[in-house]
């Protein structure tokens, strides 16, 4: 038996299916991508190892933590603070668990690492409407004087939590949900983004 | 039959090219686009639209607005039928169906308008004079006739069909209202780059400049609207929301509005809602919410036809309808008398001008000549003639003679009020002016500034400066000083002398004070007297200012009314409280996505797919589906759980446990911090072991429990019940960040990224064993009782076990990233045919657990301390931790406590409930007697009868006593006799194998 | 109301979850003694009509425990800070 090896599966497998949805029109006014095979994991400073572990982290992986709730992307791994001294790692080059791994290693003693791959759906949300759709829920500002590029923010939509940030499309947005209330989100997300027509991208896809 | 035989000729804002159909009471009519249901009803000469609330009166339409008391009727019909929707406010579509409320067998003939006849008996207070006795007589004869009687409309009775959402916005400047203030307001806010939101009830921007041949700037007022309207859609950070209706402000800036965006269509098109439920955050805002107009109260002043004067002009100059063909104005100011003007224009006779005031104005006069009507001064409608419209007034001048008018319109109107409503949300306290004779805003929610009619300005020209004030400086105190423009400017028109006229005196038949409840002058008379003398009491004892217009042209009224009767000065008899929402809100708008299956979001196991594969039954444990069971084809609920629960006593069994609160708690004081908010101690745990663990709040009483495994010397994994995850993790973050922030202790939900699985039974081991890769020992001497550690599984998926036990059984979970769960337990399926592995359910893992005397949800109840669970020992003494002192109390280790025993019936054949009283065996059944109540009961497939847990006062030292299970409810009265709570195995002997 | 939390922001009041009187001290005796002093903290609790500190935890956002001082009579809030270490000498 343990030689069979098991595969993942998606929380919006068969919910997601790629294809244009909603009202119709030339160009859908949002597109939805699920980000999955990302590497996820949060980091926790330990105490009185803050510094230490912002040297780390540039040492290792090339750029400075972000201090507040911002994103800061580097060539391998990217942070999204979350909390005061605590990040959510993102990586598409270390996926699944290596990444928890590979962080685990590299910053042991300064920092307590979990693994959350598993534990998250990821969804790329673009197009021109995706800010519209997302005031349907997100009682956030989005507007970019308030969300400028690099802005990251833990909410919620439609009683849902979620943990959103921007990166380098100013129409654009990754939200990362918890992978149970996945199912729930697809209803939300698909309602209310009906009205300006929406295309599911294929997995992996942008 | 003559299509809209009131239409004018020419004039208004309406497409007259495009012709609507609509039916009202079944009869096929013709509006245009542009009209409300008001408008075109009007246009075809319908007046009578509805019966009164209380009497059955005949009743018309009083206003263009929002504010209308009368014309209420049934909208639509089927799933999407809405009642007591105000035709004044209903955009008219194509295939419109509107019906009129609270008659029968027609409007015109109601059986129920001989209550009329009985108006003396139920006057004010009625309900609460004659349904009060006797007492058996509500249930059964009041209370079924006061509701028939009460609601004019019917709901739909069927679930609303269509889709309704939230949304958030946020601006630097809210503008309520879309008037000559509030687009002066919007235009010198938005000029200046800052974000705008305009909000606009109707369908239109402009307000009263609609209805009024005014000028701004020289040119026609409607041409300044549209200009101003291009002006602001063509600024990227305006955004105007019309047939959107703010209805209410809470703190910190935040107001709600409701956006009707199809209701103006026959049926929402295809994903799109038919409302939109708006939450906008506005650093500023400036409300332009204008005024409403008073009627006049005199004897049948609610008969169809009588009509507020600025209504009249909005139909005549925007719909283009001539709401009579001759009219008579009864107005207490010039304003009101403008209106002969606009009749004369258009047609209509007007037959006199009839003014309250006791001083002649050359104003009124003026426009009496215009109009070639005559002028009365000091005069007043003593009766009104006419049933189901005017026919005609009596008119008493101030010499007291008595002279007769026939008309089919009476235009109204006691002058002007501020519509302050929204500046009252936040305890704000609206003012008395004098020289309004109304209520003026008076302290304002923070940030917010009112301009125009809603502050008291009555003039265009001083709405236009006061709207471009507010708006320029609204901006200004959000940072944008940048240019507002010039102010658009218009001269203010006079209102003449204002001297309030609020009654006519011994005026021939009911006085109305407020249309909607049916309260009349002689109901506040009534409550006067019978001492209602706050504005509050008299609104709960008369009904005064209740129902969908919340009184918005009633209360200044009563209260004028109140103050006379109890000879007070008007302005000190205050006011009611207003309260969001401004105008009637459909609960749909409230749900938005929240109803039916997303009235709050499900949370879903990894595996929830397989399960359901499975044909599993699932139950709602808190925001989880949990399976409850897995029936086989054509087995009973029943059955399938002692099936479960029997291939886990002699087989195998796999259990979903994925839904348990998990928290991955780390760092090199995180023993220390566990020793703190457990009972019991965690800082000695071995690393590779698994403990269970109790927590208590502060005040002594048990929290939660469940176990935490030590994975590595600063690494601990806890898992919690399902139910309180979220609450113990808010608690533990409250210890670590507030309590004890010197610790080096970090915490993070990991409860998504696990999907766990219990295997137990006495085959578990040979399941698991197939299952982890080959390097890995799961024998009992390399993997005892309690062990935990890492392992991986489908070649090299890392993955954990614990050695575990709910069950009493050989039992082990084993976790996988989330992703691989819905393969795991496949695999497990896989491994353990061999075995007979068979899923079970919630429900059979209660039954397990009740077996086992393990406490659960119901013993844990948050009532119950770690002595009333047999827990006492656990209490370590060598620490703090939170709740030890308090649960040292006398009180609550008091023996006398109701603590954990285990039930059984003495028939075997009896069945036990939960909830039933515990009672001694030939005791009364009596408060005084009850010592305890069952708590959990389950059927026993392993023992062949029910058995169950309780809370029994000195339980532990009377096992082997008879008691009585009194359960009054269901009618059960069984003989139990109290056990130790484990029925199975108490020596603990098989999961130790 | 919203609450201008340190970390993520003003947002609004349903992101967070209210505890209560954010002046009370855990009593660090566990001296019989202290009796009374433990029976204040975990049950009495003034409610001021003006300023008092509650403690609020940004549950939906970065579950930062928060002293929010709060007029109790308008809502105004006047300040908020983080409960912990900054709070603590």
């Amino acid at each position: 038996m343990s030689d069979r090896p098991l595969h993942p599966r998606s929380a919006l497998a068969g919910i997601a299916v790629p294809g244009r949805y909603g009202a119709p029109g030339s160009e859908p006014g949002v597109t939805i991508a699920e980000r999955v095979g990302l590497g996820l994991a949060t980091v926790a400073a330990r105490k009185e190892h803050g510094e230490a572990l912002k040297q780390a982290v540039a040492n290792v992986y090339g750029i400075d933590l972000p201090e507040g709730s911002r994103i800061v992307q580097g060539p391998r791994v990217s942070f999204v603070g979350y909390g005061p001294g605590q990040w959510l790692a993102v990586s598409e080059a270390l996926d699944g668990e290596a990444l928890a791994c590979d962080l685990l290693q590299n910053l042991k003693g300064l920092a307590s690492i979990s693994d959350q791959s598993g534990g998250r759906t990821v969804l790329r949300i673009g197009g021109p409407r995706a800010r519209d759709v997302l005031a349907k829920g997100l009682p956030i500002d989005l507007d970019p004087r308030a969300f400028p590029l690099g802005s990251a923010a833990t909410s919620t939509i439609s009683l849902m939590g979620v943990q959103i940030w921007q990166t380098d499309d100013t129409r654009s947005y990754d939200i990362a949900l918890f992978r149970s209330v996945s199912a729930s989100f697809w209803r939300w997300l698909t309602a209310s983004a009906g009205e300006y027509g929406y295309e599911v991208v294929g997995a992996g896809g942008a | 039959m003559s299509s809209q035989p009131n239409r004018l000729a020419e004039g208004g804002a309406i497409d007259r090219s495009k012709t609507v159909r609509f039916s009202f009471d079944g009869q096929a009519l013709t509006g245009h686009e542009g009209d409300t249901l008001a408008s075109a009803l009007l246009a075809n000469g319908i007046k009578l639209v509805g019966r009164s609330f209380k009497y059955h009166r005949p009743r018309g339409i009083l206003t263009a607005g929002s504010e209308e008391p009368s014309a209420l009727v049934e909208l639509r019909s089927g799933a999407r039928r809405e009642p007591n929707t105000r035709a004044t406010t209903i955009e008219l579509y194509e295939g419109l169906e509107a019906s009129s409320q609270n008659r029968w067998p027609s409007l015109k003939f109601d059986v129920m308008a001989v209550s009329q006849l009985f108006a003396p008996f139920i006057g004010a207070g009625f309900y609460y004079k004659t349904f009060m006795w006797p007492a058996a007589f509500w249930e059964k004869l009041y209370e079924p006739m006061i509701r028939r009687a009460a609601g004019l409309g019917r709901g739909a009775g069927v679930a609303d069909p269509d889709h309704y959402e939230k949304a958030h916005a946020f601006c630097d400047v809210l503008v309520i209202g879309g008037g000559a203030a509030g687009l002066a307001a919007a235009l010198a806010s938005a000029r200046t780059g800052a974000r705008v939101i305009l909000c606009e009830e109707d369908f239109r921007l402009g307000g009263r400049l609609l209805a009024e041949p005014d000028e701004i700037d020289g040119r026609p007022a409607r041409d300044w609207v549209e200009a101003a309207e291009a002006e602001l859609e063509s600024l990227p950070d305006c955004r105007i929301l019309r047939r959107t209706t703010v209805q209410g402000v809470y703190d910190g800036g935040t107001y709600a509005a409701i956006e009707r965006v199809n209701d103006h269509v026959p049926l929402p098109p295809a994903h799109e809602p038919r409302q939109r439920f708006w939450k906008i955050v506005a650093k500023r805002a400036v409300l332009a919410a204008g005024a409403i107009e008073r009627p006049i109260v005199f004897g049948d002043n609610d008969r169809p036809g009588i009509m507020l004067a600025g209504a009249v002009r909005v139909y005549v100059n925007r719909y283009g309808v001539a709401p009579g063909k001759r009219a008579v104005l009864f107005a207490d100011n010039d304003d009101a008398f403008r209106t002969a003007v606009d009749l004369a224009e258009v047609g209509v006779a007007v037959a006199a001008l009839i003014d309250a005031r006791k001083l002649p104005s050359a104003a009124a006069q003026a426009a009496a000549e215009r109009a070639g009507a005559r002028y009365l001064s000091g005069a007043v409608i003593k009766r009104v003639r006419g049933r189901q419209g005017v026919k005609g007034v009596e008119v008493r001048d101030a010499s007291g003679k008595t002279e007769s008018f026939d008309c089919d319109l009476v235009a109204v109107s006691g002058g002007w009020a501020p519509s302050l409503h929204l500046t009252t949300h936040l305890n704000g306290k609206p003012q008395w002016s004098e020289a309004l004779s109304a209520l003026a805003p008076g302290t304002l929610p923070p940030g917010m500034s009112v301009a125009g009619a809603a502050k008291g300005a009555f003039g265009l020209g001083s709405c236009l400066a006061q709207g471009h004030d507010a708006g320029a400086g609204a901006a200004a105190a959000c940072g944008f000083t940048g240019g507002s423009g010039k102010a658009s400017a218009a001269a203010d028109n006079d209102r003449g002398t204002v001297s309030p006229v609020w009654q006519v005196e011994n005026s021939r038949g009911k006085a109305f004070v407020d249309f909607q409840n049916d309260v009349s002058v002689s109901d506040v008379k009534l409550a006067a007297r019978e001492g209602f003398r706050i504005p509050e009491h008299l609104k709960r004892y008369t009904t005064l200012g209740m129902a969908t217009d919340q009184g918005k042209t009633g209360n200044l009224n009563g209260a004028a009314v109140l103050a006379q009767a109890t000879g007070r000065y008007l302005g000190a008899v205050g006011t009611t409280t207003f309260r969001p929402p401004f105008t009637p809100v459909a609960i749909s708008a409230f749900a938005g996505h929240h109803r039916g299956q997303d009235f709050r979001p499900a949370r879903l196991a990894p595996s929830h797919g397989w399960a359901k594969e499975q044909g599993a039954v699932f139950v709602e444990t808190g925001p989880w589906l949990r399976a409850l069971y897995y029936p086989l084809t054509g087995e009973e609920p029943q059955d399938s759980v002692n099936r479960e629960v029997a291939n886990v006593r002699t087989k195998v069994g796999v259990c979903d446990v994925s839904t348990l609160g998990k928290i991955d708690v780390q760092g090199s004081d995180a023993g220390t911090f566990l020793d703190r908010v457990y009972a019991n101690t965690f800082s000695v745990l071995a690393v590779g072991k698994a403990r269970y663990g109790l927590m208590l709040r502060e005040d002594g009483i048990v929290l939660d429990d469940g176990t935490t495994a030590r994975l590595a010397e600063d690494h601990y994994f806890m898992t919690t019940t399902t139910a309180n995850a979220v609450k113990v993790m808010q608690h533990l973050e409250f210890c670590q960040q507030v309590l004890w922030p010197e610790f080096d202790v970090q915490m993070v939900s990991v409860t998504e990224q696990w999907a766990q699985y219990a295997v137990a039974g006495p085959r578990a081991r040979d399941v698991l064993q197939a299952i982890v890769d080959p390097a890995h020992d799961l024998s009992n001497a390399a993997f005892p009782y309690l062990a935990c550690g890492n392992v991986s599984v489908g070649g090299g998926i890392p993955a954990r076990v614990y050695r575990l036990s709910f069950s009493g059984e050989l039992a082990y979970e084993i976790g996988v990233p989330a992703r691989f769960g819905d393969a795991l337990v496949r695999a497990i399926m896989e491994a353990g045919a061999a075995y007979g592995i068979a899923p079970y359910g919630t429900e059979a893992l209660g039954v397990l657990r009740i077996e086992k005397g393990h406490p659960a949800g119901a013993e844990l109840n948050g009532q119950t301390t770690a002595h009333d669970l047999g827990f006492g020992k656990m209490l370590s003494t060598k620490k703090d931790f939170i709740g030890r002192y308090m649960a040292a109390r006398p009180s609550l280790t008091d023996p006398a406590r109701p603590s954990l025993v285990g039930l059984r019936p003495l028939d075997r054949e009896d069945r036990l409930r939960a909830g039933a009283h515990l009672l001694p065996k030939d005791a009364e059944a009596s408060a005084a007697n009850d010592q305890g109540h069952v708590t959990s009961i389950a059927f026993s497939p392993s023992l062949g009868h029910w058995l169950g847990l309780g809370l029994l006062a000195h339980g532990p030292e009377r096992h082997g006593e008879i008691l009585r299970a009194y359960d009054p409810v269901r009618g059960g009265d069984v003989p139990v006799e109290v056990r130790p709570p484990c029925f199975i195995d108490p020596e603990g002997e098989r999961l130790r194998v | 109301m919203r609450i201008k939390c340190p970390y993520c922001g003003e947002r609004a009041l349903e992101e967070f979850t209210y505890r209560g009187d954010a002046t009370v001290t855990r009593p660090a005796s566990l001296d019989p003694a202290a009796e009374q002093e433990w029976v204040d903290y975990v049950y009495f609790r003034d409610n001021p009509a003006g300023l008092h500190q509650e403690h609020w935890h940004h549950s939906a956002g970065c579950h930062s425990w928060l002293v929010v001082t709060r007029n109790m009579t308008t809502h105004e809030i006047v300040a908020v800070e983080s409960a912990g270490e900054g709070a603590k000498p």
